[in-house]
């Protein structure tokens, strides 16, 4: 008989997302979408920014402006949504809070998705990524895949295997693949495929015959230093396993900023987390203004640190602005709604904000500066109190109190009800 | 402050529904010592919702649940993370739309029951083939 071995046990990353994430989260509550060809609009109903599988079976692309789709949406039987970013936001907190249960931490890294620090030999992890898959489809009512590596890199690559290739069931663990169809799927990829290669670094990259992820796995690292960055040569050493990319504080995504941050010592008291929310919504205030963007909903978040304590917690709200903005003292007061969430006594280890339904700062309504100043009169609560007993656009300031909206006013002909954050938008259950 | 929407969970928070209780039967007499500690007020929230990540509330069209005091325009607390039994009142997908239902699980065979003689037993071929959306905890009957 073998003697026992010690099994080698070094941290992973599991990376974990929602497939198509806002036709998901649509489907998630009107069960009628199941199966057919579904996108989800950009603001203003521009162009499609998610698209379901069957969409995509079209041959309709991320960024078909929709004015061209809509003269054949009949025909193809086509549904189109304006995008929903209160239900995205709160479907992607459910999720975020659920995947939080399993990890020692958690990196928020878009609205929908995170790596998450995992341990174990690889079939207990194969099992967890099955458990998290079941477990967010069966509460929240969305399909994720799960990419399981010794890097970030890696783990969004066998993620990406994972949900193109059915033999995985949805969960792929990098050292439970065996070698040779590890380089046979590293062959087939093209090298813009990796997290972080796209555009003219491809181009560049082709130019010195490495058109595979295969060829950049095999790629001298240091030449990739001299010829291109270090961050490319980051990426090199991720694809052979070594983990050289840090936990993100911050990031712009194509439709959201996350901010985020682990404190050195923990934040035990409602008093020490205002603070810090202060000064993230300020400096997210501040990265918005630097980009020319503004945001309408906002998610805040705070996590204790699963090592100090046997109580953890993972508070988070998702909440509409009043207006789009980038306004420090508004985001700073937003904020704050997370703080009736916090509990004296327990160590945060954590806290973030999540700011999303981003637009150019040029799209601002011009009632903003007017609401602004008679907000002190109690015009503001005024009439939050009247729109939240008889609907959205239901009153509003001048010009702005048309039911229906106003020319200028975001077009979102097409958005499903607010499901989880409104009264008066709950999803429909039928008793007949 | 604008419209600051609640928590991600349609708030029936704190500061809206709170009552400060005894924790405990008061007996004309007898002072007890527990009635000392409050543990703060009550939280409909935390007294109605087992799983944050797994509970939706969702209302109610139609009369075809007035037998389990479920009307038109309640609403019903779903927990998708729970297991539907033989008794459950379950919301179920029903030729694409959500539709509430009492589940039974027999030796015959699976029905999902109206509770109004008005409306008809729906035969399901077997468990596996019902698309179960959430089971029902609570209704909030509009009185």
């Amino acid at each position: 008989m073998p003697k026992p071995v010690l099994m080698r046990q070094m941290p992973q990353i599991a990376h974990v997302d929602v497939n198509c994430f806002y036709a998901s989260a649509e489907r998630a509550f009107d069960p009628s979408l199941e199966g057919r060809p579904l996108i989800v609009l950009s603001n203003n109903d521009g162009c499609a920014v998610t698209r379901s599988p069957e969409a995509k079976a079209l041959g309709i692309r991320t960024g078909d402006p929709w004015f061209k789709l809509a003269p054949r949406a009949k025909e193809w039987g086509l549904v189109a949504r304006s995008s929903n970013y209160e239900l995205y936001g709160d479907i992607s907190a459910r999720v975020m809070e659920l995947l939080g249960r399993h990890s020692a931490w958690l990196e928020v890294y878009s609205i929908d998705e995170a790596f998450l620090g995992v341990k174990g030999r690889p079939e207990e992890l194969l099992a967890l990524g099955r458990t998290m898959k079941a477990e967010v489809r069966r509460n929240v009512g969305v399909p994720v895949c799960v990419g399981i590596a010794p890097t970030k890199t890696l783990a969004k690559l066998c993620n990406k295997w994972a949900k193109n290739n059915a033999s995985f069931g949805g969960v792929c663990h990098w050292e439970a693949v065996p070698a040779p169809v590890k380089e046979s799927l590293l062959e087939r990829l093209p090298v813009d495929e990796v997290w972080g290669i796209a555009g003219r670094l491809t181009r560049r990259l082709n130019a010195l015959g490495i058109f595979t992820v295969l060829d950049l796995v095999r790629a001298d690292p240091v030449v990739i230093r001299d010829k291109f960055s270090v961050v490319v040569m980051r990426t090199v050493l991720e694809l052979r396993g070594i983990p050289c990319i840090p936990m993100e504080e911050e990031r712009l995504g194509r439709d959201q900023l996350i901010f985020s941050r682990s404190f050195s010592t923990p934040v035990t008291t409602v008093d020490g987390m205002r603070q810090v929310l202060s000064i993230y919504g300020q400096q997210a205030s501040a990265r918005l203004a630097k980009h020319g963007l503004q945001a309408k909903v906002l998610t805040a978040f705070a996590a204790t640190s699963p090592f100090r304590q046997h109580e953890q917690a993972y508070p988070s709200v998702c909440l509409s602005l009043p207006m789009p903005t980038a306004d420090p003292l508004l985001l700073t007061k937003a904020t704050h709604a997370l703080l009736p969430h916090i509990r004296n006594g327990l160590k945060y280890a954590k806290a973030g904000l999540m700011l999303t339904d981003l637009r150019p700062t040029g799209n601002q309504s011009p009632l903003e500066p007017f609401e602004n100043r008679h907000e002190e009169r109690g015009i503001g609560p005024l009439l939050e109190d009247v729109s939240r007993r008889f609907g959205h656009g239901s009153i509003g300031l001048g010009h702005g109190g048309i039911k229906g909206g106003v020319d200028w006013s975001m077009k979102r002909g097409m958005q499903s009800p607010r499901y989880t954050t409104h009264w008066d938008e709950l999803p429909l259950v039928k008793a007949a | 402050m604008g419209v600051i929407i609640g928590p991600r969970v349609i708030d029936a928070g704190a500061s809206y529904l709170s009552v400060l209780i005894s924790p405990v039967a008061v007996a004309a007499g007898f002072p007890s010592p527990a009635q000392d500690y409050f543990d703060g007020r009550i939280d409909l929230n935390a007294h109605l919702i087992k799983d944050i990540t797994s509970t939706f509330v969702v209302r109610v069209t139609g009369d075809s649940m007035e037998g389990a005091g479920i009307s038109d325009g309640d609403e019903l607390i779903v927990n998708r993370a729970l297991e539907p039994k033989d008794g459950s009142v379950v919301v179920a997908v029903l030729d694409g739309e959500l539709t509430v239902k009492r589940l039974r699980i027999t030796p015959t065979g699976v029905v999902l029951q109206a509770e109004n003689p008005k409306y008809p037993d729906i035969r399901v071929p077997a468990l596996s083939e019902l698309t179960v959306w959430g089971v029902a905890t609570r209704c909030l009957h509009h009185v």
